[in-house]
């Protein structure tokens, strides 16, 4: 029996297609592509997209499960359940222990509590504000002209940082243009800003309750600067997905199939 | 849209068009006269919200009236008060809220931005300055405030007074901290001083009895409140177009007049006929067995959520969307146009109870008129230790077995605000969980509603995961 979870995000969406078989699920295909201006479009192409990869049709899904801040525009959408039940479920999948579930997207970050049985229990949305998130780090990454990619290996080469004092992405990145211009060294900026997100994620932790084991998801997860700094802020080792960016797809797509 | 709502969006947009303190004055004088204040209450499908949009225009028209002593009221006040010395009390908090609902929010926040209020103080005070500097709102003679739980009314009031040249009749009643015999005495005390003041400037002598009169009022007002509450803890279908959070001024500013009276009387049959409705259709909320922590069902079994007009049993084989869940709403909500109570009402949760609708002072003894105020303004839960307000809470949330709380977090509401985390915390000691929803309950701008969806529609799926089917 198949199932598909569509998380459409403000940056990024993405498709998950699952099987269901003697009670083990398989993942059969998965998309993660840019959402653009259009979140109805972005959901409809990631859809066939997925289905294409997948070899199968639109009606061989028993539902299709919409999430993300774009699950309200997709009509061919069977149920629309929130990120924070289709991210729990996501994360129990892969780790059924998880307590502390920390998602940063592209513009937004939460924290969910679950219960013993991964159910959520209660959870913390980050505001108005995109400090802290995947936009943050992409503005700061431009800013510094540094390819993102290479955070962690400087985070992990450098023993000096900088303290970033502005919360606002517009502000901070006036900040470190300034810092360059005064001769600070780029890593050590890395470094400061790196530690900036930690400081908004772990004050939402803190308001939460932090419990182990904790897992990280959505697209930031994959920077691996910010989970070691994380880490060491949280002092406990962060579980991530392989593919941490489709959690809250494959959540949904679990969430397709009827109760047990 | 009914005809009721039909005739409110035309004067809604009549007012936005024609912001002016005069214009506002005929169009009330025009509504005001029996005959036409009829016809309109005949439209509404409720009862209820007929006598309270009945007793909101006529509470109003006085206010607006040059031939009546306007006195601006903050909402903590005893208006009993006002009654008795002949005051047509103006509040302009709630009117602030009135500017959201009304569509010209916009406009007078604006103005008060531009008079150098602060953003970080609350929209229904900015909102009411705002006004104030347009000159939309009413002329006063007096304005009174006090320092109970909010303290903005106390400088706002004091502006609006520097503006009309009233500081001479400017009174801030200070209300102490404890609830106690010398408290209430001190209280007691400021509360007779100020009426003999008003009397004196007024060119009228203070007349006990009618003191007397408007607390026998409040008493019989306090009584169906409560006959009304108590319905509530057994209902689950409401009459189209009811909403607990509307009646604020009733409950406040009119309490010690016979409208307050009627409004709750009004309620009490009107809701007692829909439980003996709900009892002889078997509608119950129960069937669905709650558990506690220790039993919740896997994670597996989550709702979709409905936010559109459709039926929410739609077959998914999720029973839990069946089960009304009841919610106990803290604070007040947004007053512009949203869709948080549609999401709520889609998907079977019905908001049980407000806060705001706690009957909280006991009896009042008309004979102490002025203790028996006192002891009104001392008993509210927002006044003294935060521990005063979470005893409240419980006590609602137990009486109406709630399945959950959502705490309304007004952008600027330091009183309310403030406490957020005790009374999360206090609820969690129950198992009852907690929203906090933050928002602003008059400036749109200042909230995104699909973040609010997002974290209401997330409460309600943990909600409804709490139930085994």
């Amino acid at each position: 029996m198949y199932t598909c979870g569509i998380d459409v995000g403000s940056v990024s969406a993405e498709a998950v297609i699952l099987n269901r078989q003697d009670g083990k699920f398989e993942i059969v295909a998965y998309i993660i592509t840019p959402t653009g201006g259009d979140s109805k479009e972005a959901a409809t192409n990631v859809f066939n997209r997925a289905l294409e990869k997948s070899g199968l049709g639109a009606s061989d899904m028993s539902s299709v499960v919409a999430t993300g801040y774009g699950r309200l525009n997709i009509p061919f959408a069977t149920k629309n359940i929130t990120e924070i039940s289709c991210h729990a479920r996501g994360v129990v999948h892969y780790f059924p222990d998880i307590k502390t579930v920390i998602d940063i997207g592209g513009q937004d970050s939460k924290v969910i509590k679950l219960d013993s049985k991964g159910n959520p229990i209660d959870f913390l949305m980050n505001d108005k504000c995109a400090a802290g998130t995947g936009r943050f780090l992409e503005v700061m990454a431009r800013a510094l002209d540094i390819d993102i990619r290479d955070f962690a290996k400087i985070f992990a080469g450098t023993s000096q940082k900088v303290d970033i004092s502005s919360t606002c992405t517009v502000f901070a990145e006036s900040e470190i243009v300034s810092l360059i211009g005064h001769g600070v060294a780029k890593n050590s900026i890395v470094k400061g800003l790196v530690y900036s997100i930690t400081g908004r994620i772990i004050s939402m932790v803190e308001r939460v309750g932090l419990e182990g084991p904790v897992c990280m998801t959505g697209g930031v997860a994959k920077n691996l600067a910010v989970v070691s700094a994380l880490e060491e802020r949280l002092n406990l080792k962060i579980k991530v997905p392989e593919e941490p960016q489709i959690t809250g797809a494959l959540g949904a797509a679990l969430l397709g199939y009827p109760k047990e | 849209m009914g005809i009721a709502e039909n005739i409110k969006e035309n004067l809604k947009l009549k007012i936005q068009n024609n912001l002016d303190r005069n214009y506002i004055r005929n169009i009330l004088r025009i509504i005001g006269k029996r005959p036409v204040l009829a016809a309109y209450g005949a439209t509404f499908s409720s009862r209820s919200d007929k006598y309270l949009n009945i007793a909101t225009i006529k509470s109003i028209s006085c206010s607006y009236n040059p031939k009546n002593t306007v006195a601006y009221g903050s909402l903590f006040l005893p208006y009993e008060m006002f009654h008795a010395l002949d005051l047509a009390p103006f509040l302009p908090e709630v009117m602030g809220g009135f500017t959201g609902g009304l569509g010209i929010a916009d406009r007078t926040l604006k103005e008060a931005s531009a008079r150098w209020y602060t953003p970080d103080l609350c929209t229904f005070h900015r909102s009411a300055s705002g006004a104030v500097e347009l000159d939309i709102f009413p002329v006063p003679n007096f304005l009174i405030c006090s320092n109970l739980a909010c303290d903005a009314a106390q400088k706002t009031f004091y502006m609006d007074a520097k503006k009309f040249g009233l500081e001479d009749n400017y009174y801030l009643i200070d209300t102490p901290y404890d609830n106690d015999e010398s408290s209430i005495k001190y209280l007691a005390a400021q509360l007779e001083s100020v009426s003999v003041d008003i009397c004196r400037k007024s060119g009228k002598k203070l007349d006990i009895r009618k003191f007397k009169k408007a607390i026998k009022l409040s008493n019989e007002f306090r009584q169906w409140a409560i006959k009304a509450s108590d319905i509530r803890k057994e209902l689950c279908m409401y009459p189209k177009g009811f909403d607990g959070l509307n009646f604020i001024l009733p409950f406040h500013g009119l309490a010690g007049t016979k409208d307050a009276v009627d409004v709750y009387k009004t309620m009490y049959f009107e809701l007692n006929g829909f439980l003996k409705k709900q009892k002889r259709g078997n509608i119950k909320n129960t069937g669905i067995r709650r558990i506690g922590s220790g039993g919740r069902t896997s994670v597996n079994n989550v709702n979709s959520i409905n936010i559109n007009n459709s039926n929410p049993s739609s077959g998914n084989g999720n029973a839990g969307s069946d089960k009304v869940k009841k919610i106990l709403w803290l604070h007040l909500k947004p007053y512009y146009n949203n869709n948080l109570f549609n999401l709520l009402e889609n998907n079977n949760y019905k908001v049980v109870f407000e806060e705001i609708s706690n009957v909280y002072w006991p009896v009042l003894d008309p004979e102490k008129p002025f203790e028996s105020l006192a002891i009104k303004m001392l008993s509210h839960p927002l006044n003294g230790s935060v521990q005063n307000r979470v005893n409240a809470i419980l006590k609602m949330a137990k009486d109406f077995n709630v399945d959950g709380v959502i705490m309304f977090a007004h952008w600027g509401c330091r009183h309310s605000n403030g406490g957020a985390r005790i009374i999360k915390d206090s609820l969690k000691e129950q198992d009852i969980p907690m929203l906090l929803l933050d928002g602003d309950c008059l400036n749109k701008n200042n909230s995104s509603e699909g973040q609010m969806l997002t974290r209401l529609q997330g409460f309600m799926e943990i909600v409804d995961a709490r139930y085994q089917y």
